[in-house]
């Protein structure tokens, strides 16, 4: 490939600074995030008595946030991992995307655990008096060891792509220059490194899928483990995994859509790679139908007791809007437009992979909180408060800034890194060239 | 003509509105105060007030209420044996102190006084009881037979007190267990009950023993009266616990060993990879500066 060529691909990836509407979009989301802070404050003056939660209802949109958050960030895997071991050349420009999704997700999820804690600064007790039997202490590995994996697959293919954004030192202010400096001064473009690197990244690629697996799994026996109706599931592990995804999938696509429009990455990020996720996103949310179906449909048959008021709130009764929005905007809704090829093109497949998304978090909320509401003794003698639950605005203002700044992480990364990997870019190129000569 | 009329009315029921108001306002409801006596295995005697009001048609246990607790004569400070405030339950338990002795043994009959204090929401009330010293004793014959008797001090004499009911009881938690399916005794006329115990294989504490009680309940006369006796009659309880058995629902560093090696084991073996891949970040470092 000609050096031309090759400084258009490097010109075209390399990050860009903020426009108009990158700034406003930053202040916006920085806005958000100081209003849950102010939030957070408030709670941790006056308690947990500013949030609607109480005693039935102890996980509310914290909780719900948490458990969306793990499942977006499952994606990384997805992504990164299986379609890399599989050979599968396309996802190349995804794989980035995916990553900080998922480095952002699962720093959002450990945060929001903290942030639903009444007494925070106790939190150290966890380590120090957590019982390995408990799947909350699972948990908490877990996801450490999910965080550092996904953290080495970010850097190990960042590494050839530090040594360009060095060389381009007159386009960097000094300390982001030092920085580069500091992560990849020591990148010379060696066989030996590349060999390293490309190692590395396989066990990489190798490892983090079981612990993706394990991190969704262990979320679900949180709830499986018990013997509440709506949670009382053996299915629950499949279901979770196959949602995560589903969510995963989808947030990429939205993420997609926005990167190529918002830094015209139309050359990089095609049509072909939109219909590809489209396709993708159709089989994984039929998945999700598939366990779905599973998940209410069987105790909906035998409809035992203690089920049939949860069931029958989800489906009928107090929760049926948001149950039948859930279902229809997280599965339905997008399959009917993915479907289709033209349904497959940008703007269809993000506004199907926004459904997916905004369709999934309440669709972890409705796993979540339905449940606590119909324990299995009759609430008696309790304020009517206890009956229902709606959150506070503080919950909302929290729950909302967790999003924003998981948002902010990856906005942030975009302006650092580039989100597209220039150096596989430029080696898939050059061999897909290669290919057409000879 | 008429008009001036309903001028004089009006600044009638203006003028008497005040006085009227407060006739409504001082509507006091009526506070009743039960006193109990108790004398428990001869050795302490208390007495409990109960303080109640009828509001909305029914009995209500009244909290936060002064009481002033006397013997004999409530007229004479001397005779104060106890001031408190009722619990939320209503009550208030005033120990019978040696500070009582004087009026004590003066006579075989004891008169308690309970008086109320003034509040917003009650006048004073009184109540009283007055009972005659009785003292219970229980203990043991041969072949599992229980034996009690019941004394009235009369005069300066202590005599058997023939038909006076009472139960025989062993002592559980949260309640006594009638010694057999006879649910009360009446005293015979040397003052006396005798009754076999038949729940042979009652657990016990660690050494088999079961506390025997003897039990006057609400007596006219005598109040209430309480004796107990330790019999080794029970079967010994051997405490199990799983405390520190390992477990999935066991306490912390319990948990099966099955577990940790599959859990240890896993953290180890992922954590291996990552401490390898730093190892290796490393590598490229230094094949960098090299």
């Amino acid at each position: 490939m000609d050096k031309l060529k090759e400084n258009q691909i490097i010109e075209d990836l390399l990050p860009q600074k903020f426009g108009k509407l990158g700034k406003i979009w930053v202040a916006s989301l920085m806005g958000v995030c100081a209003l849950g802070a102010y939030a957070y404050g408030r709670q941790l003056y006056y308690g947990l008595e500013v949030t609607s939660m109480r005693d039935y209802v102890s996980w509310g949109i914290y909780i719900s946030n948490f458990v969306f958050f793990v499942a977006i960030s499952l994606v990384g895997s997805l992504i990164t991992a299986v379609l890399r071991l599989t050979n599968v050349k396309w996802s190349t420009p995804l794989t980035r995307i995916a990553e900080i999704i998922a480095v952002s997700a699962i720093t959002f999820a450990s945060l929001i655990i903290i942030v639903d804690m009444g007494r925070p600064e106790r939190f150290y007790n966890l380590f120090i008096h957590g019982r390995l039997q408990s799947p909350i202490i699972w948990d908490v590995i877990v996801i450490t060891t999910y965080f550092f994996i996904s953290l080495l697959l970010l850097y190990f293919p960042l590494l050839p792509d530090l040594k360009i954004m060095i060389g381009y030192k007159e386009r960097n202010r000094r300390w982001l220059h030092q920085f580069y400096v500091f992560l990849g001064a020591h990148w010379k473009d060696k066989p030996a490194q590349f060999k390293i690197t490309h190692k590395a990244i396989n066990i990489l690629a190798i490892s983090i899928i079981p612990v993706a697996f394990s991190i969704h799994t262990v979320t679900s026996w949180l709830f499986a483990t018990t013997y509440r109706p709506g949670w009382d599931s053996t299915n629950f592990g499949a279901y979770f995994i196959s949602g995560a995804f589903l969510v995963g999938a989808g947030g990429v696509v939205v993420a997609m859509y926005v990167f190529r429009k918002h830094y015209k990455l139309q050359k990089y990020i095609t049509y072909d790679h939109f219909d590809r996720m489209g396709k993708v996103l159709v089989m994984l949310a039929l998945l999700y139908l598939y366990f779905n179906i599973n998940e209410f449909l069987v105790p909906a048959f035998k409809m035992k007791k203690s089920e049939e008021e949860h069931l029958l709130g989800l489906f009928t009764g107090e929760f049926a809007p948001l149950f039948w929005f859930a279902i229809f905007t997280a599965m339905f809704i997008p399959i009917m437009i993915l479907l289709f090829p033209k349904g497959r093109r940008p703007f269809p497949a993000f506004i199907a992979g926004l459904l997916v998304v905004v369709g999934s978090w309440f669709k972890r909320y409705l796993i979540v909180t339905p449940t606590l509401l119909h324990p299995f003794l009759p609430m008696h003698d309790v304020p009517a408060s206890y009956h229902h639950y709606f959150p506070s605005w503080e919950e909302w203002s929290i729950a909302l800034a967790s999003l924003a700044g998981a948002l902010l992480v990856i906005t942030f990364f975009a302006r650092i890194f580039p989100i597209i990997p220039i150096h596989e870019t430029i080696l898939e190129t050059e061999s897909h060239e290669n290919e057409k000569h000879f | 003509m008429k008009m001036k009329n309903i001028f004089k009315s009006v600044l009638f029921f203006i003028g008497f509105l005040p006085s009227f108001l407060n006739a409504q306002s001082i509507e006091k409801n009526r506070l009743v105060l039960g006193l109990k006596y108790y004398n428990d295995n001869n050795l302490m005697q208390h007495l409990v007030v109960q303080a109640k009001s009828k509001i909305d048609g029914k009995f209500q246990k009244i909290e936060n209420i002064s009481v002033k607790v006397f013997i004999n004569n409530e007229q004479d400070k001397k005779n104060l044996i106890g001031i408190g405030t009722t619990t939320a339950r209503g009550e208030l338990i005033v120990l019978v102190t040696p500070k009582a002795k004087t009026e004590w043994i003066k006579s075989a009959t004891q008169n308690f006084i309970a008086v109320s204090a003034t509040t917003k929401e009650f006048d004073e009330a009184t109540g009283s009881t007055t009972i005659t010293k009785a003292k219970l004793k229980i203990d043991t014959l041969e072949g599992k037979m229980v034996h009690a008797k019941l004394l009235v001090l009369s005069d300066t004499i202590w005599k058997p007190m023939p038909g006076v009911e009472m139960v025989l009881a062993v002592k559980r938690i949260g309640g006594n267990l009638n010694i057999n399916e006879t649910a009360t005794y009446v005293t015979d006329t040397a003052g006396n009950i005798n009754a076999e115990f038949k729940r042979d294989s009652l657990p016990g504490d660690s050494k088999g023993n079961l506390v025997l009680v003897a039990n006057v309940i609400d007596n006219d006369v005598y109040g209430n009266l309480t004796a107990e006796s330790t019999v080794p009659w029970g079967a010994k309880l051997i405490y199990m616990t799983n405390y520190n058995h390992r477990s999935l629902f066991a306490r912390r560093g319990h948990s099966p060993y099955w577990l940790e090696f599959l859990a240890y084991g896993i953290i180890l073996a992922v954590w291996v990879v990552i401490i390898y891949l730093l190892i290796q970040i490393k590598h490229i470092v230094k094949l960098g500066l090299d």
